[in-house]
Formats: C-alpha cells, sequence, structure tokens
C-alpha cells in the first residue's frame, strides 16, 4: 500500500534544500491549500452531477442527458449560468454581511475538508484532537446560515435561518454523542491512529451493535447538520420557498449550493473514516490471502470508494422521505435521539471495559 | 396501552414504515426509467388524431376546398378567432350569383380549441390538425391564411 | 325547472332561521341576481344534510342606490364568503356580515360588473399599474335605530403593523396557484389567517351571460380544470333537461366512465402535490407516473389531455376508440397494483402520519355549514357525495362505497382520495364491458333555445359538488349563468382550521383540502 508520507517528506526535503525554511512552510502551505480547493471544487462537481442521476433513478427519470454524453456537462453549463446572473442588491439588507455570509459556509466546509484522511499521509491537517477539530469548524457554517438568513431583510430567508439555527445546534449533540462512542472503542482521537487502528477491522464490525447504532444515529444527525431532506427545514422550498438563501442569485446561491453538496462529502467522509475504516482495506482475521488482495487496492479507492457508498446511501434516504416539522425535528432529537445516544454511548464502554468487541 | 404507542413501539414502528418506503424507492431504482426522449422521439411520437393542434382547411389534388363561405364558423367562434372575406360571383351557366370564399383567416393566438366551428361547417371544410409544435417568436405569426 | 320562493326582507332573516333550524343546514348555493327592475337580490339553495330535501329561497331589493340585505352568515358559515362575491359582483351589503370586502375584484374597481347596468367601458376600469394595496381593515354594515345605513370602518382590525406578517403567494410554490394567504406570525405558530383570491379571477359568469349556449360550454373545462369532464357533465345536463333533450344510453355510460377516470386523475394529482408540498418529491413522482397514463387515454378519446372539450349538448364530441376499452381495463389493473407503492413510500410513512394526523381538523358540523364537499367533507363524516345524494348518469345503477373517514383530519382527507380511486376503479370495471350500442350524440338545433325559467344541475366534481345555475329568458344566451365553485367552500373552510396551527401545517392542509384556483376565482 502507497505510503503518501514518503512523497510529501521528499517534497518536504526538496524544497527546503531550495529555499530557507520559512518559504518552504508557506510554499506548502500554499501547495496544501491549492490541492485542497482544487479537490474541492472536483468532487463538488462530481456530487451535483451524481445528486441528479441518483435522484433521478429514484424517481424512475434518466435524469440530465442533453448537455454532453449523458449529461456530463451539466455542471459546468449549471456553473456557467450562474456566473452570468445578475447579482441583485437587496434594499435594506446588511451589505457585508449578505456578501460575508456565503464565504463563512464555504470556509467551514473547506477546512474540515481538509482534515479528511484520503490516504494514507495524504491529509492536510492532523492531530491528537482531529475528531474534535472537524466537529467545531463544521459547526461553524451555522454562523454563515444564520447571518444569510438575518442579513437578507426577508421574513422567509430569517424563518429559515432560526430554523437551521435550532436544528444544527440541537443535532450536533447527536452526532458528537455517536462520535464519542467509537472514540471510546479506538482510545484515540488523532484521526490516522483511527484509520490505522482499522487496518485490523473497521469499527462497525468490532464494535457490533453500538457501532451500528452509532452508525444509523449518525447518519441521521449528519443529514440533519447539512440540511438535506428530511431535515431541509431551514429551505423548505414549498413553505419559504428556498429559506435562507432565498435572496441570493448568481455565485452567492453557487457558493451555498457548493458547501451544500460539500457538506454531505464532508459528512460521508468522515462516516467513511470513523466507521468504515477509512482508507483501510477490507481485513477479515485469519483470511490471509484475501487481506494481501484487498491491500494491493490503493487506499484512495478505499477511501473514496466507501464515501460514495455513503453519500449514495444518503441520497437514498434524501429521496424517500417527506420533509419533517420542526417540532418533530426537535422531539426526534432530544427524546429519541440524545437519550438512545447516551446509552449506546455506555453500552459501548461497557463492551470495551468488559472487553467484548473484537 | 398498547405495544404501538410505548416508546420503544414508536421507534420499531418507526423504522418498519421507513425501512418500507425505503425498499419501494430501491426497487425503483433498478427498474425501467419512464422519461420520454423528446424530440429525438419524434418519429416514433404517437399523438392522437383527435387531438387540436391547429385549424386547417384540407384542400384536394387540385387544390381546391370545400368551403362555400357561408360564414358560420365565424359565426360561432367564442373569440373572433375566424374571419371571413367573400366575394359575389355570377355563375355563367346558371345566371345566380354566389357567395365564394377570398380568404379564410384564423388567428391561433386567440383559438381556444372549443371545437364549434368544426361542429358548425356544414360541409366538413374545416378540422383540427395534430400539429403541436406550433411555437412561434411572433405573435403575427399566429394568424393564418387558411385557404389556398 | 326549479321553484324559488320569494321572501320579504323583513321577514327573511325570520324564514332563514326557522329554515335553518328545522334541519336545512348546509348552503349548498348562492346566487347573486339582477332582475332589473324587479332589483337585485340572491337566490339561496338550501339543502337538509340527512334527507337531502331542498329548499330554494329569494330575496331582493329594489333599491339600485343602496341595496342591503341581511347576513346569514352567522347561520351558514360559508356565507360569510359568498356574502361577500355577492357585494363584490352586485353591490348588495349584507348588513351584519362583520367582513364585507371585495373578495375577487380589486378594492379600487369602479362598479359592481354583474350588475345589467355595469358600464363596460375602459375609462372607468381602466388597467391598473400599481399593485393592490393589501387592505388593513374589515368593514362592517349595519342598520341603526334610525334605519339609517351606517359604515362601521376599522371595527376590526385585520392584521395588524406590529404582527409579524408574512405573505405565502400570491407566487408561492404551496399554494396550487395564485393564491394569498395573509399571515401574522408568532414564532412558527400562525395566528392569524386572511385568504385574498381573484388574482386569476376572469368573469367567466359575466362572460357567460353573452354567450350562445353552446360558446358557454368551453369555459367549463377552464374553471377546475381537473374535472373538466365532471364540470362540463354538469353544465350539458343541466341545458338537456332544460331542453327536455334525452341521451343515449351509451352516452350516459361514457360520461359516466370519463367522470371516473377524471377523478382518478385528479386524486392522483392531489396524492402527488401532497408528496411534493411534504417534501416527497419521489412519491410525487410515481403518482404523476400513472396519471400520465391516464392522461395519454383522455388524449386519444377526446383529443386533450387537461381541455378536453368532450361532453356536448346531446352527447359527446366523438364516439370512444375501438381500443378504449382494453386500454381502461389494462389500466385500471395496473393502477391498483401501483396505488400499494402510494402507501408505502408516502402515506404509511411515519413523518408523513405525524405530519398529518390530527392537522386541521374539520369537525362534521363545521364541514357542513362550510358547505365542503367532496373529499373533504367525507373525511369529516359527512356523506356528502352527489352520486350517492342525487344520482345522476349511471351511478344509480352501479355498486360502489360511498368512502367516508371520520377524523376529519389532512391524514383522512388523503386516505379518502386514496380510497376513492378504487371505487372509481370499480365502478369503471363494471361499466366499461357494457357499453350499450346506440348514438353517441343526439342531433339538436343550431340554435339552442332554453324555455324561460331557472334550472339547475349538479355533478359530483374531483373535489365536491359542482353546480350548475342558468336563469333564462327564452334566449340563445343565458340571463344568468352561475357556477358553484368546489373551491370557494374549502377556502372558508380553511380559513378556520388554518388558525393556531405552524406554518408547515399550514402548507399540510393546504395540500389536503385540495383546492383549484381558477375554480374559485372562476
Amino acid at each position: 500500500m502507497t505510503d503518501f508520507n514518503t512523497i510529501i517528506e521528499a517534497i518536504d526535503s526538496s524544497l527546503n534544500s531550495m529555499m530557507p525554511h520559512s518559504a518552504a512552510v508557506l510554499v506548502e502551505c500554499i501547495l496544501a491549500a491549492v490541492c485542497a480547493i482544487g479537490a474541492y471544487l472536483v468532487f463538488a462537481i462530481i456530487m451535483i452531477y451524481m445528486e441528479r442521476k441518483v435522484c433521478a433513478a429514484f424517481q424512475c427519470r434518466v435524469g440530465p442527458d442533453r448537455v454532453g454524453k449523458w449529461g456530463i456537462l451539466q455542471v459546468f453549463s449549471d456553473v456557467f449560468k450562474m456566473l452570468i446572473k445578475e447579482i441583485i442588491d437587496i434594499k435594506n439588507s446588511d451589505r457585508i454581511l449578505y456578501n460575508l455570509a456565503p464565504f463563512l459556509v464555504v470556509m467551514s466546509s473547506l477546512i474540515t475538508f481538509s482534515c479528511l484522511p484520503f490516504a494514507r499521509g495524504l491529509q492536510v491537517l492532523d492531530f491528537n484532537i482531529g475528531i474534535f477539530f472537524i466537529m467545531a469548524a463544521s459547526s461553524f457554517g451555522i454562523l454563515g446560515i444564520l447571518l444569510a438568513g438575518w442579513s437578507s431583510n426577508n421574513k422567509f430567508s430569517m424563518i429559515g435561518a432560526i430554523r437551521s439555527g435550532g436544528q444544527m445546534i440541537s443535532y450536533e449533540l447527536s452526532m458528537g454523542l455517536s462520535i464519542l462512542t467509537l472514540v471510546v472503542l479506538s482510545g484515540s482521537m488523532q484521526i490516522s491512529e483511527l484509520v490505522e487502528d482499522q487496518t485490523r477491522g473497521w469499527f462497525i464490525f468490532r464494535g457490533h451493535i453500538p457501532a451500528v447504532i452509532a452508525f444509523i444515529m449518525y447518519i441521521i444527525s449528519g443529514n440533519a447538520e447539512t440540511n438535506r431532506a428530511p431535515f431541509d427545514l431551514p429551505e423548505a422550498e414549498s413553505e419559504l420557498t428556498a429559506g435562507f438563501h432565498t435572496e441570493y442569485s448568481g455565485m452567492g446561491f453557487g457558493l451555498f449550493y457548493v458547501a451544500e453538496f460539500m457538506n454531505m462529502f464532508i459528512i460521508a467522509g468522515i462516516a467513511s473514516t470513523i466507521f468504515l475504516g477509512g482508507w483501510a482495506p477490507f481485513y477479515i482475521s485469519g483470511l490471509d490471502g484475501f487481506n494481501e488482495a484487498m491491500c494491493w487496492i490503493p487506499g484512495i479507492v478505499w477511501f473514496l470508494g466507501k464515501t460514495f457508498f455513503v453519500i449514495w446511501l444518503l441520497m437514498w434516504i434524501r429521496w424517500t422521505f417527506p420533509r419533517l416539522r420542526i417540532d418533530q425535528v426537535l422531539v426526534l432529537e432530544w427524546k429519541y435521539m440524545v437519550p438512545i445516544g447516551l446509552l449506546n454511548l455506555l453500552i459501548m464502554t461497557i463492551c470495551v471495559v468488559m472487553g467484548w468487541t473484537f | 396501552m398498547s405495544f404501538k404507542n410505548t416508546y420503544i413501539g414508536t421507534i420499531v414502528y418507526a423504522v418498519k414504515s421507513l425501512a418500507t418506503g425505503m425498499k419501494v424507492t430501491l426497487c425503483e431504482f433498478f427498474t425501467r426509467k419512464v422519461t420520454e426522449h423528446y424530440p429525438e422521439n419524434r418519429k416514433t411520437l404517437k399523438i392522437s388524431d383527435r387531438h387540436r393542434g391547429v385549424l386547417v382547411m384540407p384542400h384536394d389534388d387540385e387544390g381546391n376546398n370545400k368551403c362555400i363561405a357561408c360564414g358560420l364558423c365565424q359565426m360561432t367562434c367564442p373569440n373572433g378567432t375566424i374571419s371571413i372575406t367573400t366575394k359575389s360571383v355570377t355563375d355563367e351557366e346558371t345566371g345566380k350569383s354566389k357567395k365564394v370564399l377570398v380568404e379564410y383567416n384564423y388567428d391561433l393566438g386567440a383559438c381556444m380549441f372549443c371545437q364549434l366551428c368544426v361542429n358548425a361547417c356544414p360541409k366538413g371544410a374545416i378540422e383540427f390538425s395534430n400539429e403541436f409544435e406550433n411555437a412561434v417568436f411572433d405573435r403575427k405569426k399566429l394568424v393564418l391564411k387558411l385557404n389556398k | 325547472m326549479m321553484e324559488v320562493t320569494f321572501v320579504e326582507i323583513e321577514e327573511f332573516r325570520s324564514t332563514m332561521i326557522h329554515l335553518h333550524r328545522k334541519g336545512m343546514d348546509f348552503l349548498r348555493e348562492m346566487i347573486g341576481m339582477d332582475w332589473n327592475e324587479e332589483g337585485l337580490g340572491a337566490i339561496y339553495i338550501l339543502e337538509n344534510s340527512d334527507t337531502h330535501e331542498c329548499t330554494e329561497i329569494a330575496v331582493r331589493t329594489t333599491d339600485r342606490e343602496n341595496p342591503e340585505l341581511p347576513s346569514v352568515s352567522d347561520l351558514w358559515m360559508v356565507a360569510e364568503f359568498y356574502e361577500r362575491e355577492v357585494f363584490d359582483f352586485y353591490g348588495i351589503r349584507f348588513t351584519g356580515h362583520h367582513d364585507l370586502r371585495r373578495l375577487f375584484l380589486r378594492k379600487d374597481w369602479v362598479g359592481h360588473p354583474l350588475r345589467k347596468d355595469y358600464d363596460t367601458s375602459e375609462e372607468i376600469n381602466p388597467i391598473r399599474m400599481e399593485s393592490e394595496p393589501v387592505e388593513e381593515f374589515s368593514r362592517e354594515y349595519d342598520i341603526k335605530d334610525d334605519k339609517e345605513l351606517a359604515e362601521k370602518v376599522e371595527k376590526l382590525k385585520i392584521l395588524h403593523y406590529d404582527q409579524y406578517t408574512v405573505n405565502i403567494g400570491p407566487q408561492h410554490p404551496a399554494t396550487h396557484g395564485v393564491l394569498h394567504f395573509h399571515l401574522s406570525l408568532e414564532g412558527e405558530e400562525v395566528r392569524k389567517v386572511d385568504i385574498h383570491c381573484g388574482y386569476i379571477h376572469r368573469g367567466i359568469e359575466k362572460l357567460c351571460e353573452s354567450r350562445t349556449y353552446p360558446q358557454t360550454l368551453a369555459f367549463t373545462d377552464r374553471l377546475d380544470y381537473l374535472s373538466a369532464h365532471q364540470n362540463r357533465h354538469a353544465l350539458c345536463m343541466c341545458i338537456e333537461n332544460a331542453m327536455g333533450l334525452e341521451v343515449t344510453e351509451r352516452v350516459q355510460y361514457i360520461r359516466t366512465i370519463m367522470d371516473e377516470l377524471q377523478r382518478i386523475d385528479s386524486h392522483l394529482l392531489m396524492y402527488s402535490c401532497m408528496a411534493m408540498d411534504m417534501g416527497a418529491i419521489t412519491g410525487f413522482i410515481y403518482g404523476f407516473r400513472e396519471r400520465e397514463k391516464i392522461l395519454d387515454i383522455m388524449e386519444e378519446v377526446t383529443g386533450g389531455r387537461l381541455i378536453q372539450n368532450y361532453n356536448v349538448i346531446g352527447g359527446v364530441q366523438a364516439d370512444i376508440t375501438p381500443g378504449f376499452a382494453q386500454k381502461v381495463k389494462e389500466y385500471c389493473n395496473d393502477q391498483k397494483k401501483r396505488i400499494r407503492e402510494y402507501y408505502d413510500v408516502f402515506v404509511n410513512n411515519v413523518i408523513f402520519t405525524n405530519r398529518a394526523k390530527g392537522v386541521g381538523v374539520l369537525t362534521r358540523n363545521d364541514a357542513i355549514s362550510f358547505g365542503a364537499t367532496g373529499g373533504t367533507g367525507r373525511a369529516s363524516g359527512w356523506a356528502c357525495d352527489v352520486r350517492k345524494r342525487h344520482p345522476y348518469a349511471m351511478y344509480g345503477k352501479v355498486d360502489f362505497k360511498e368512502i367516508i373517514h371520520t377524523g376529519g383530519d389532512s391524514y383522512d382527507r388523503l386516505l379518502v382520495r386514496l380510497e376513492e380511486i378504487m371505487q372509481s376503479i370499480h365502478i369503471i370495471e363494471q361499466l366499461i364491458d357494457n357499453i350499450p350500442e346506440g348514438d353517441f350524440r343526439t342531433k339538436t338545433k343550431p340554435i339552442i333555445k332554453l324555455p324561460e325559467g331557472r334550472f339547475t344541475a349538479s355533478v359530483e366534481g374531483s373535489r365536491g359538488e359542482f353546480g350548475v345555475f342558468i336563469e333564462s329568458r327564452g334566449d340563445k344566451t343565458p340571463y344568468r349563468m352561475k357556477f358553484r365553485p368546489t373551491g370557494l367552500p374549502l377556502i372558508a373552510a380553511a380559513h378556520k382550521i388554518m388558525k393556531g396551527c405552524k406554518i408547515a401545517d399550514l402548507i399540510t392542509i393546504g395540500a389536503s383540502l385540495d383546492y383549484v384556483i381558477p375554480d374559485i376565482d372562476r
């Protein structure tokens, strides 16, 4: 299995030999940022296309098939359309906050994105409380949504933003609980270590029942965090037309759109990292030949394969269920998810203490 | 209290109902899609013969139509869609004067396709064709002259 | 022919109270009238919801300057909206009505268009380029002790400026057209609803007065476009009855089958749109997939998918096509299997059941008082199906069950529709193989004149009772033609049941009431 650490170290030493240390660090930062943003955009394009095709398949349609072969150029034409759209100035809007909001949302998802381990060593940020960092970074996107709703001077946006706030703050809790359950199992909060640990079996198998429950809880709260159906109350198009981004046109809307999709990618990426082993190949203890064969598949393929599987799962959920009502959202969280999450954490702790995990 | 209303019961029931829904969509994910590929399927597309797309006046091979310029269609039209200009022509053989159609104008843009004109026509001189791609960029182009 | 009892203004109110006490609890129709020199007035068609016996009461006033009649909006809740309509069209002020604003036309409209002396010139009512200001106050008229009319403006504030008001509509994805809910919110909760209609008002009733009878037919398809067949059926039936024209049995069969196909079409659309409004877009597409098949059948037979133009006076426009029966049967078999899918993917879904159960409860008494017929009434436990109450066409001879639920909430309203699809299929299956031979159209004279008198007919439209009223003076055009809208009573009821719900519930209730705006606004 390729270890990207060697490649990265090689780049690092060659840069250091060419220029002073501080300049080398600067160049590395820029390189990493460019790579991250590039990957971010590529994945966004793939995701938007995938969403449209998968959604169509669930609904007995064929989806976009006019622009390019199988409609693969659809996303590019959409982006082009967004770029040439008029940016409308909203009367009495808070100009600075209004323009800042989409960038906050994108920024939060970009920072979280850089924490994802694509393969062994291929990760921008990796330190001992990585999991905490991911949760903190992903949760400040809500700030952008709240500001967007507030600064738009639109009542629909405002209601959407308020809903979004209530929903996100609630679901952070159950998301944290489900991640914590896995942290108990692994005993580490560093992402690279979490994945390394899973090369001898994915956590969802090793943690059996509590891990599966945590996985389901994570998928539900992840859906809620990304404001996707059935939790798309902040933008509920049949109630609030477009919720918090009603007043945005052109690229302002485009950024929200991209951020929403990337948040889904991030949720799926984290799910595959902590539950499905990240870039770790499929491992069954005892079958050495099989494990050997699995190791031939590069880690990045494993990671993306699992991530896109989880994304497909999220899309399947999204295109099946009706939207919840705000009180149902809160009842689901506070009456069901939090108690079950706490109980699950307890069960996992007992399992780990008693050594009932694999 | 039945099991369905207990705390555990609601969870079990909810998960079951959600799972059934997901089963249905998963089945549909793999079934044949129903989208019609218009306009690629123009050749195979079947529009009902009875579809009222646009009013036409059929002409035979020699370019004659059956219209006798009686004006019933014009009279019966609720929207004033049809306007007919006629002239009087004296028949050389019998010496009687007869109304003859000069121009049959039909405004597709104002037509509500109620078929009253076709029903009123005593000679079956006008009918609706199932041509449906009638969009044009200028309203004036919708005023059609039906007779040749 | 309808016999109308004229009552003096002084006795009118006591007569109505008496009738209401006697069990005439369903105000089927209220028809504003202008009898020229005999005065302005209204005809009330009342029905006993248990025995289905009807009474027609009329009242009129000769004062054309300041016409006023006593209001009955306290007896029948739907009269609140009906009276607003009559006020709008005839300028009759109803004393005791607490919110007498125009219903359809703009506030700054000059004159009352359905009066016979109305001036249609454009100088009086030019096309106004500025938008209509939203009214903040309601108006109430009352008679003072000295019998002088007093206008009590500002008695009830409709909405206050200091409330958090939101406009749902006129352009909004969930209003299914151009309806306007003016809401006052407290957080997510709706405190007050004010409904504005008339954005798609085309003055069809006024237009009808200058059209010949065959020409009026085309308008019915454009009222409630999801019950085009039934609407046209009602008008044709009314004219045929007035002319004393018998249609052949074949026509009756065809009309019944087409009515039921249309009903399935409409109910499928209602299910689909409800799913859409609730955010289940996949459920929506599944419903439309099957609806497409009905539309294909309709297109083949009638030539239209939405505006079908099929029933004509004396029969139908064209005979059914040879493959019709086969296609309908295939469709019915397919639909019976597919309906399971709707239950699985949407109706039984726990999210939906929680959102719809107990939301927007309309009690039986309210349903009757609001005249909310159709699926809405039947979900409240009111057996209001015209097909059972006053059977017409083939409905007296076929076997079918009137679906009745008692919950009265949004969930039951959807269930009623889905179960009615099965009943409609059942009706079609009984008829489709036995269509008798015969003419598909009885010849009529080129110019149709109705004898003098008043005529009514009503059918069960896709979303309630659709009625036609014609007053004829023996001409080739009607003196007055009135359509009973199926949607207006629903909107009147929505007004009440939407209070106190959440914004999301408002959408649920709107979707479950299943109104069609062109039918409300006419």
